[in-house]
């Protein structure tokens, strides 16, 4: 496989996963906070701040009033925002244009379908009405896309790439959604009742996740930060965890390189590296420092696709 | 036998000066085609609409469009495909199969002599200046033996039916011929949308292009390879053929690449895998000679390879088609056909050329001034249908205009009889009707090592306005399906 | 008797901004033919990028370089030793009469032999006006002409550096009658093409010892094809037939197909190159 095409199907498997996240960011969060318990969470200034912490484009000034059905179309439906679901799709469909002799007729016509859907839709109604119609469909799509990758792909390199794309970017994307409702969970802070550790903002978190039913079945108890951090973090059975999506990037890394050799530089080495520190850590350490520990993982993260980069997508 | 009261044809009107592909001069159904226009009858109008608008909707989704640029934003645009089938009968296939061989064979000896010792010159048949002022021909390419003497690896040449009922050549595409991947998604759209009249016809594959293409392409690959590694070249995704080329790397199984996956080290070429660099030796590269190696051809060229042409030179890699193969196609060539063929083949042409007068020639522009209005007036280094001129639909003034033009540069033009282009009944989007239609047929003929192969069908391109005559997707055109019949 | 020459190629090329690819492609190799023979080769640069011998488009040396790594600035540095043969160029006039020289010079199978000489490039193209510029004398030889086109083009032009570019064409030669080696051969060219004479444009190095014009990069000449005598070389830069001070390197129908250094640098910002080139003989 030609290493720029590599380097667009790892792309195109991040950018479907990251229009997933944001689109289900900004379904959980507007829809929950509708009838939220407590009067911060509630606030829609609140809510579309959030949106744009998630999406890296964080509201410097405390004090201003952000719109929103400016802060929606921007991070629905603009073309001018680099982040915007709409050019997440946009890219993705292009990388794929690039490598349409490798991947199949139908995971190629599922995106395409798929893009002219998303270009076509009115920026006017998403903003007015159609939030909810138009992310469940960005949600329901992305599913069907991976089903098509799963389901339609020689489970070879090609299919191998396009998932370690994807899983990256879902380790990333659940980290910033992490960072973005911590954060949240601190700014709602109020009274005495309102306590950081038993905040409403971990339920919206899990559900950002989607992985709120199979928390609550497994804890039984309402989410805390301890409980919800250790699930979304640390448990490697649930499918949105970092450490399952690390144990995934293992694995697949292993199908491109399959040495067995010591070789420190490899990118697999480097995986196998911070999958295993993941693997024996206490949530208890991660909780007392936070801040360290995000900044921490998204490094990792980002170290391993530039290493990858560098072994085989070098062009 | 003929149902005339077929519904969907009761308001189809017949042009009697036009040649009908499935009219015949007394409004009777031909014979190939009773059979199908009875099974068209059984459905409504309505139908087709409806099974029009899926089958435009089929090629949307899968992505088989091209790119139309604008000042603000590109759109994509489907090639429009039309429900009725031209079917071509295997008499009249076995002189259109016999003819394309024939003449791309004798392009092929063509090319080898004008880049070798130019016999053909020397002997006076086809005068110097046509050669030696085109910028098609390129000098590096004189004296180099390209792999298997092959320069015309794929040819397209397009023909028409006049309305004598004979098949004329119109023009030799033999540079980057593009089209083959419409005519297997054409069968394909075609298959899905009205699979019941296949049953009644049999009818040739054309699925099998890809496995000849690359068959014939590794017979020609560089000495001393023993499994040949062949790729596409195609200029990027933002090309207006890129579905092709990708269409064609998928289903010859090979990979796709761009000029900056490709590199040059000692004069052998190799592709940037995550594995590494992997040699690489055959290449269908459907970029451009003059971008296709910016040390030797345009300097500006990003699209190329740097080196490239002296791989190729020292016999490392095979390029198809051969570089400076444009000097064979250009419309002035095309005007010494008949004796190109018999000058190497010993043969007499088997399809037809359209007579064309030399603008270059004082006595021939001499008529051409007089009778513009009869002629059609084609600059000889234009290609998609641009510049073309059709005398009967000049104004007075733009007559003049012409005039002026051919006089100030005689050597660009060449004019031949305005050929009437057979009509096909094709479905019209606006009027929701079956209307006569211009059609013409472009072949697709593969030379390899002692083989040639001709894809069993073929594009038929259709000028979607009323009575343009220019077929081109460029300019407005559309596509049918192409049944070659194994028997009648 | 031979003269051995060591000719020094030296380059240098810095950019604004940082390279992250670039391919070059030198042709500054001189050739072996009659005349002159290679010896030894040593090319260099100072990034210590490997660099290939291969052939160009032409079928002409050419020495190619392609870095792996990004840059600013980078020296290359070449330097050939070769043997050259005194030429005593044979000035005898031809045995043919002027008419059987006209006669091959207007022979069907002549001019397809030697078309890609015969035809006019940009560099060679001149006006209508111009055309007329230096008539031949057919009660003359071929070469007694070219001899004579030879002399008209050295006191035509005056040799100054800096006046015209590499891409000046002939119009603006002929305008400020100023130019180096380049427009010289063009103009020189130009005029035995429309003669019907075939004519090539030569890329060398001169050795400057006996005060001849150029400059200290390389030097540009003319062949062109004398039905009685074949290739003969003139420069008309120094008014001179070609003699064993000059070194060729490759030929073409002009400066185009002979471009010293042909580059592909995917580099924003401006950048600054510059040449020397050093002839030294040895007599044996």
């Amino acid at each position: 496989m030609l290493a720029r095409v590599a380097n667009n199907l790892f792309w195109m498997g991040r950018y479907i996963e990251r229009s997933e996240h944001i689109a289900r960011y900004l379904n959980v969060n507007y829809f929950s906070s509708l009838d939220a318990p407590n009067q911060k969470s509630q606030s829609r200034q609140f809510v579309l701040k959030s949106m744009m912490f998630m999406v890296g484009d964080p509201e410097k000034d405390e004090e201003n009033i952000l719109k929103e059905n400016e802060i929606l179309f921007k991070i629905g439906l603009d073309h001018e925002t680099p982040y915007s679901i709409i050019n997440n799709i946009k890219y993705a469909r292009e990388n794929a244009n690039s490598a349409r002799d490798l991947i199949s007729t139908e995971l190629y016509e599922a995106l395409n379908k798929f893009y002219h859907y998303i270009v076509n839709y009115s920026p006017e109604n998403f903003v007015k009405s159609g939030l909810h119609d138009f992310t469940t469909h960005v949600m329901e799509t992305t599913d069907i896309i991976r089903g098509k990758i799963r389901g339609t792909l020689l489970h070879d390199p090609v299919y191998a790439i396009i998932m370690l794309g994807i899983n990256v970017e879902r380790a990333t994307q659940i980290i910033r959604i992490i960072n973005a409702k911590y954060n949240d969970a601190l700014n709602s802070q109020g009274g005495y009742t309102d306590k950081f550790s038993k905040s409403f903002e971990w339920t919206t978190l899990l559900k950002c996740a989607e992985s709120y039913d199979m928390m609550r079945r497994l804890y039984k108890k309402t989410p805390t930060s301890v409980t919800t951090l250790e699930f979304l973090i640390l448990n490697p059975n649930c499918p949105r965890s970092i450490m399952n999506c690390l144990n995934e990037v293992y694995t697949l890394i292993k199908v491109l390189d399959n040495t067995t050799k010591y070789n420190k530089k490899s990118t697999a080495f480097l995986v196998g590296k911070v999958r295993s520190e993941f693997q024996y850590k206490y949530i208890e350490d991660i909780e007392g420092n936070f801040q360290k520990f995000i900044e921490k993982i998204l490094d990792d993260l980002s170290q391993i696709s530039l290493k990858m980069e560098k072994e085989f997508f070098n062009y | 036998m003929t149902n005339i009261e077929n519904k969907i044809f009761s308001s189809y009107q017949k042009d009697a000066a036009l040649y009908d592909e499935i009219f015949d001069s007394e409004g009777q159904v031909k014979e190939v085609y009773q059979k199908l226009f009875s099974l068209y009858g059984e459905h409504s109008i309505e139908d087709y609409v409806n099974l029009n608008s899926k089958a435009k909707a089929s090629f949307f989704n899968q992505g088989i469009t091209f790119q139309v640029y604008g000042d603000k934003e590109t759109k994509e645009k489907i090639f429009p495909f039309d429900l009725f089938p031209r079917i071509i009968d295997p008499v009249e296939w076995d002189i259109i199969e016999k003819g394309s061989i024939q003449r791309s064979k004798a392009l092929n000896l063509f090319l080898w002599d004008i880049y070798h010792d130019k016999n053909i010159i020397k002997d006076g048949i086809v005068p110097m200046e046509l050669i030696s002022s085109s910028d098609n021909y390129l000098d590096q390419m004189k004296g180099l033996d390209p792999p298997e003497g092959i320069y015309n690896h794929i040819s397209g040449i397009d023909i028409i039916k006049h309305n004598d009922g004979k098949y004329y050549v119109l023009e030799d595409n033999i540079r980057c011929p593009s089209g083959v991947s419409y005519v297997i998604c054409n069968r394909t759209a075609l298959k899905r949308a009205l699979f019941g009249v296949f049953n009644h016809y049999q009818t040739y594959s054309v699925t099998n292009y890809a496995e000849n293409l690359l068959d014939l392409l590794e017979t020609v690959k560089p000495h001393g390879v023993d499994i040949p590694n062949t790729v596409v070249l195609t200029p990027g995704m933002y090309n207006s053929a890129f579905y092709e080329h990708s269409y064609l790397a998928k289903t010859m199984g090979v990979e796709l690449v761009e000029g900056r996956d490709l590199f040059v080290e000692n004069d052998f070429v190799y592709m940037k895998t995550i594995k590494g660099p992997e040699k690489v030796d055959i290449i269908y590269r459907r970029v451009d000679d003059q971008f296709i190696d910016p040390l030797e051809f345009n300097a500006d060229s990003v699209l190329g390879v740097p080196g490239l042409f002296s791989a190729y030179k020292k016999g490392n890699v095979t390029l198809a088609n051969a570089p400076g193969t444009g000097v064979a196609d250009d419309k002035a060539i095309y005007t010494y056909m008949p004796e190109i063929i018999k000058y190497y083949l010993k043969e007499e042409p088997i399809l037809n050329n359209v007579h064309t007068y030399h603008c270059s020639r004082p006595d021939e522009l001499k008529y051409v001034l007089d009778h513009v209005h009869e002629l059609v007036i084609k600059p000889v280094d234009e290609a998609g249908g641009y510049g073309i001129l059709i005398g009967n639909k000049l104004s007075k003034k733009e007559i003049e205009l012409a005039k002026e033009q051919l006089k100030a540069n005689p050597r660009k033009y060449v004019a031949q009889p305005i050929m009437s282009l057979s009509v096909h009944p094709t479905y019209i989007d606006e009027t929701e009707e079956f209307e006569q239609r211009h059609v013409d047929l472009r072949i697709f003929t593969v030379l390899g090592k002692d083989k040639e192969f001709v894809l069993k069908g073929g594009l038929t391109r259709v000028a979607l306005q009323k009575g343009n005559l220019i077929v081109n997707s460029s300019q407005g055109g559309g596509s049918k399906d192409t049944w070659v019949l194994k028997s009648i | 008797m031979y003269l051995e020459y060591t000719i020094n190629y030296c380059t240098n090329n810095t950019y604004e901004s940082l390279v992250k690819s670039a391919f070059w492609q030198f042709l500054i190799q001189p050739e072996t033919n009659e005349t002159q023979e290679l010896i030894a080769v040593e090319f260099k640069n100072s990034l210590n990028i490997p660099h290939e011998f291969s052939i160009n488009g032409y079928g002409f040396n050419s020495i190619r370089v392609t870095p792996k790594k990004a840059f600013k600035e980078i020296h290359f540095y070449a330097s050939f030793t070769l043997k050259k043969k005194e030429i005593a160029l044979d000035l005898i006039e031809s045995k043919l009469t002027i008419e059987r020289e006209m006669n091959i010079l207007n022979s069907l199978y002549f001019k397809v032999d030697f078309e890609s000489f015969l035809k006019t490039t940009s560099y060679t193209q001149l006006q209508n006006n111009d055309r007329n510029l230096y008539l031949f004398d057919w009660s003359l030889s071929v070469l007694k002409n070219l001899q004579n086109l030879n002399s008209w083009v050295f006191n035509y032009i005056k040799f100054k550096a800096n006046t015209t570019t590499v891409n000046s064409t002939l119009d603006e030669v002929i305008t400020i009658k100023h130019g180096v080696c380049q427009d010289f051969t063009h103009l020189f060219c130009a005029i035995a093409r429309l003669n019907k004479i075939p004519a090539r444009y030569v890329s060398g190095y001169l050795h400057q010892g006996n005060g001849y014009f150029g400059d200290s990069q390389m030097h540009a000449w003319a062949e062109t094809y004398v039905p009685s005598k074949g290739w003969v070389g003139f420069d008309p830069t120094n008014n001179l037939f070609t003699n064993s001070n000059h070194i060729k390197v490759c030929h073409g129908k002009d400066y185009k197909d002979c471009a010293p250094l042909k580059g592909v640098v995917f580099a924003l910002g401006k950048n600054k190159t510059s040449h020397t080139v050093q002839v030294l003989s040895q007599q044996q």
